[in-house]
């Protein structure tokens, strides 16, 4: 991966800056009539400067390598549960979800071990319901 | 000015049983809700105010400031122990603490925390109950031109944290600032890259950021690496030497300077409502390290680094209280929960509070000192129960730190959009990290965008547009040559850290 | 106290029968009733909401949820209970200027209007005021235009789109030129007077200490009305300026709400909104007495005031 890291990350924030500057920025901060500091203004300069760093840094990249493709992928695994649960907590609440995450999560880790599975599917969760319904007097998720 | 009978009684008011347990039940709850990830020292203190409507005044804040000191040092806790920190402040600690605690002692970092925390949080108490006045009058003259002043400087201090390479760094302030571009422009108050999402009109929620750059995106690092195989979230070295797992008072003496620095930078911060306790406890790193005769061993769990980022966040609390005592102005979150608090207890902060109700202020400041003291009795004992907890398994120790991320931040904004923001946000910051942009720079930049282009905005219609007339104000010419000189010094000091660690 | 609630009880019970004899006598929310409340943690609306919700809870035994939900002063929020099924759950609370003046400027933008509705109640007004430095060269509004006049501008600070339309309007009217200082909140406005860096802003009640400390003076007052406790300061329309803003405290749930649910959480609001708890937290915030104007009063007040800011607003 040498160099390529820096290519990259450069690429997506050169384009990512050009992209604010034509397309976003223009259709979604209104322009006003008066006033001293217009609201395009800070985000137009900030998203050139943006394209440029990325365009040096092209050109310019320095040793740094990620961690490996494997690493990624299983990162992302991660970020699917998590999205999922978000969703599912949207539908059903987090009583009946926050387990099921904290089960998935548990067991993608690698825990089998029965008296910490229980203590971190049953449990934890419990236990903030307890503390943030029947404490608190506040609502979950 | 106030009789020595009010400022007694005040005192004796605060030094009573009641209020005894109750800052010491506000102790325990703070350090214990504020150590919890996902939750935090100010929602600690949001949790805490309903609970004092049936209390007497005095009672009723000595509460809360017990929660709110309490909270000051178990905000350290997860960034020590898990590089989890839950607000931009508490990262500056985990920058030196939680590799500290990798090399197994983490209750000598988590102890350091709680000295320096308490040491700086005391001086600034002192200087509040001594020359709170004079202070205030002070901030007051700090205008929109000084305040922008002061933010370039603070901006040009994080070239100390660039780290080795200038253009990554600046992507990562940039992308800050732009992301803190979302929500009401600062002058017109339009909608600006709100994308229809009306809950983004006051900009982005902190608490969903700040975890999900800061928190989030480290346990996603550690569990991609740990997967499929089991640790404690925490190791412990066995050692002979008693020394590992406490602080020893040549250690503490020896950052003593260094906790000075913190402490001051912290008040004089914490005096100007607005600034914050994230720029005082990178302000103070950043200091410390450039100043170190060693400053390589910075970022691998050197005492100063926690010592210089917990005595600047802990005095800014304090100090918070001059502008908000003496004027009436919060200078930051907690300190309107505060106001809000004294509102509900019929207390109005402001010039005459000190003439009207100068018994309760004097025994809010007692209360103060008590806390303290708590805070450090406490502290002892709870983090050794910290560390006991934290060296659970990493599987469960994950898995309910996030659920507790969930529900804190549910709590903290609006909901789960917030939720959802915080898991962007989270994917946002394991990206950045894994790419090598600095996560530190790109907070701080998030944090300080939104106040420094209202301050410029604020200056600009001060000139009439024209900022060049910043030459009238002596302050704001000082901070701009010292950005100058500090920006070069920092990279300089950078460049031959770099060279030495090369060679 | 257990005869304390009781007597309480019972004098929500009669309210809830003088609004409403047939209806709502015996409604009671199914769970937790949730009130949002437009604003951050920490400032005036969030105190008297919660206030609210604690003698609310304390008269009527609901289980009372508050919560926090942010974001365009209260439009984020609105938003969000315009969506919501109206099942009388969940209730907001917010104030009625910033409402309309992004239902004047964007109400194409927004998913509700203000039919969206069903209200319950006022709970306080607050009173805008434009206040000086006491060494500020001028007493009343005229004075202040005179002198920005003779300086070529004058700097005002100012916390909230309906004052930048106030300002625009007093410039239109008198041709005087100001330079707005855009502040975060009425402290800031505060912190720039006494520090000097502008001579005159906008509080809405930040600036009380300092009137009687006697380092501010009351130049006009915003309102429709002059302020209670400045009764010589003139409005900007006694002024000549044609321009006022009247923010309402208010609450409201989704429209379509059983009306049985609208009458008893409007006649618990009613019963909260004079008890002294009430009373006492309204004063601190905005120096005046607690004021109810019912759900039909209420209703008008958002609908009046549309109108005139659609006059008052609209460029």
């Amino acid at each position: 991966m040498r160099f390529t890291a820096d290519r990259v990350s450069g690429t997506l924030f050169l384009a990512l800056g050009l992209a604010l500057y034509f397309l976003i920025i223009p259709n979604y901060v209104e322009s006003v009539t008066d006033g001293n500091i217009s609201p395009d203004m800070m985000p137009n300069s900030l998203s050139l400067i943006l394209a440029l760093c990325g365009a040096l840094l092209v050109f310019k990249p320095t040793l740094h390598s990620t961690q490996t493709m494997r690493s990624f992928a299983i990162t992302a695994a991660y970020v699917f549960i998590l999205t999922a649960g978000i969703y599912a907590m949207s539908l059903f609440g987090f009583v009946y979800v926050g387990p099921a995450v904290a089960l998935a999560i548990m067991l993608m880790i690698g825990e089998r071990r029965p008296i910490w599975l229980v203590a971190g599917v049953v449990a934890m969760p419990a236990l903030i319901w307890f503390l943030v319904v029947q404490v608190l007097g506040r609502a979950l998720p | 000015m106030v009789d020595l009978s009010i400022i007694l009684a005040g005192f004796s008011d605060a030094f009573s049983l009641t209020n005894l347990l109750f800052v010491l039940f506000g102790v325990v709850l703070g350090q214990f809700v504020g150590a919890v990830p996902g939750i935090g020292p100010i929602m600690a203190m949001a949790i805490a105010i309903p609970f004092t409507f049936a209390l007497s005044p005095i009672v009723a804040i000595s509460f809360l400031v017990g929660v709110n000191k309490g909270g000051l040092v178990g905000g350290a806790v997860p960034a020590i122990l898990m590089n989890t920190p839950g607000t931009p402040d508490a990262a500056a600690t985990a920058l030196d603490g939680y590799p500290l605690a990798k090399q197994g002692k983490p209750l000598k970092a988590t102890k350091m925390a709680l000295f320096s925390s308490i040491t700086g949080d005391t001086f600034s108490d002192i200087v509040l109950i001594t020359v709170s006045a004079p202070l205030a009058v002070l901030a007051l003259k700090m205008g929109p031109i000084e305040i922008a002043a002061l933010m370039i400087f603070t901006f040009s201090v994080l070239a100390g944290l660039m780290g080795s390479s200038l253009i990554k760094g600046l992507i990562a302030a940039v992308l800050g600032l732009l992301v803190a571009c979302i929500g009401s422009d600062p002058e017109n108050f339009t909608p600006r890259l709100i994308f229809g999402y009306w809950d983004l009109f006051d900009g982005l929620p902190l608490p969903s950021v700040a975890i999900g750059v800061l928190a989030i995106s480290e346990i996603l690092h550690r569990m991609s690496e740990s997967f499929g195989r089991v640790r404690p979230a925490i190791e412990f070295v066995e050692s002979d030497d008693p020394d590992q797992d406490r602080v020893t008072w040549a250690e503490y003496w020896g950052c003593r300077f260094t906790m000075l620095r913190g402490a001051v930078i912290g008040t004089i911060l914490g005096a100007l409502p607005g600034i914050g306790s994230t720029a005082a406890a990178f302000m103070s790193y950043a200091f410390a390290k450039a100043s170190s005769k060693d400053p390589s061993s910075f970022g691998k769990g050197n005492l100063h680094g926690i010592a210089a980022s917990e005595s600047a966040n802990s005095a800014v609390m304090g100090a918070n209280l001059i502008p908000l005592l003496t004027l009436g102005i919060p200078g930051s979150v907690g300190a309107a929960l505060i106001v809000s608090a004294f509102m509900i207890h019929g207390m109005q902060p402001g010039p005459l509070l000190f003439e009207n109700q100068g018994r309760l202020v004097y025994g809010l400041f007692g209360a103060m000192l008590m806390a303290n003291f708590l805070n450090l009795w406490v502290g002892q004992i709870g983090l050794r129960l910290w560390v006991k907890v934290v060296s659970a398994p990493e599987s469960i120790i994950f898995s309910s730190a996030l659920l507790l991320c969930f529900v804190g931040v549910a709590m903290a904004t609006s909901g789960l959009f917030g939720v959802a923001i915080m898991l962007i946000f989270a994917v946002l910051g394991y990206l950045l990290s894994s790419f090598g942009y600095s996560l530190v720079i790109f907070i701080i930049a998030f944090f300080l965008g939104p106040r420094f282009e209202k301050s410029i905005a604020q200056s600009l219609a001060l000139t009439n547009g024209d900022l060049t007339q910043a030459y009238q104000s002596p302050v704001a010419v000082a901070l701009l040559i010292l950005s100058v000189v500090s920006f070069f010094w920092f990279l300089k000091r950078n460049a031959a850290v770099e060279k030495e660690q090369n060679s | 106290m257990p005869i304390k609630s009781k007597l309480l009880a019972l004098a929500a019970t009669a309210m809830i029968a003088m609004i409403s004899p047939s209806l709502a006598a015996d409604w009671k929310p199914d769970g937790p009733l949730k009130i949002q409340i437009g604003f951050g943690a920490g400032g005036s609306t969030d105190t008297m909401g919660r206030v609210l919700a604690n003698e609310m809870e304390k008269q009527t035994g609901w289980t009372i949820v508050v919560e926090n939900k942010p974001g365009a002063g209260g439009v984020a929020m609105f938003t969000g209970i315009s969506q919501m099924p109206a099942n009388g759950k969940t209730i907001g609370m917010g104030v009625s200027i910033p409402v309309m003046v992004q239902l004047v400027q964007r109400g194409d933008q927004l998913p509700f209007d203000l039919d969206s509705f069903d209200y319950l109640g006022t709970v306080a007004k607050a009173e805008l005021a434009l206040v000086a430095s006491k060494d500020a060269p001028f007493d009343d509004l005229e004075g202040m235009v005179a002198y920005a006049k003779e300086k070529s501008t004058m700097p005002v600070a100012i916390m909230a789109p309906p004052q930048i339309l106030m300002m625009k309007q007093t410039m239109k009217t008198t041709d005087a030129k100001f330079d707005l200082v855009t502040a975060d909140g009425g402290a800031e406005v505060m912190k720039l007077i006494l520090g000097g860096q502008v001579l005159a802003g906008f509080g809405s009640g930040e600036q009380l200490p300092y009137l009687e400390s006697g380092d501010m003076k009351v130049i006009a007052s915003a309102n429709q009305s002059r302020l209670s406790y400045a009764p010589d300061a003139k409005t900007f329309i006694e002024s000549g300026v044609n321009a006022y803003v009247e923010p309402v405290f208010f609450l409201a749930a989704r429209k379509g709400t059983d009306p049985a649910a609208v009458a008893a959480i409007a006649a618990a609001i009613d019963a909260a909104v004079q008890s002294p708890a009430v009373a006492k937290i309204v004063k601190n915030a905005t120096n005046g007495s607690p004021l109810n104007m019912g759900t039909d009063g209420t209703r008008k007040m958002m609908f009046d005031g549309l109108d005139n800011a659609k006059i008052l607003f609209a460029q």
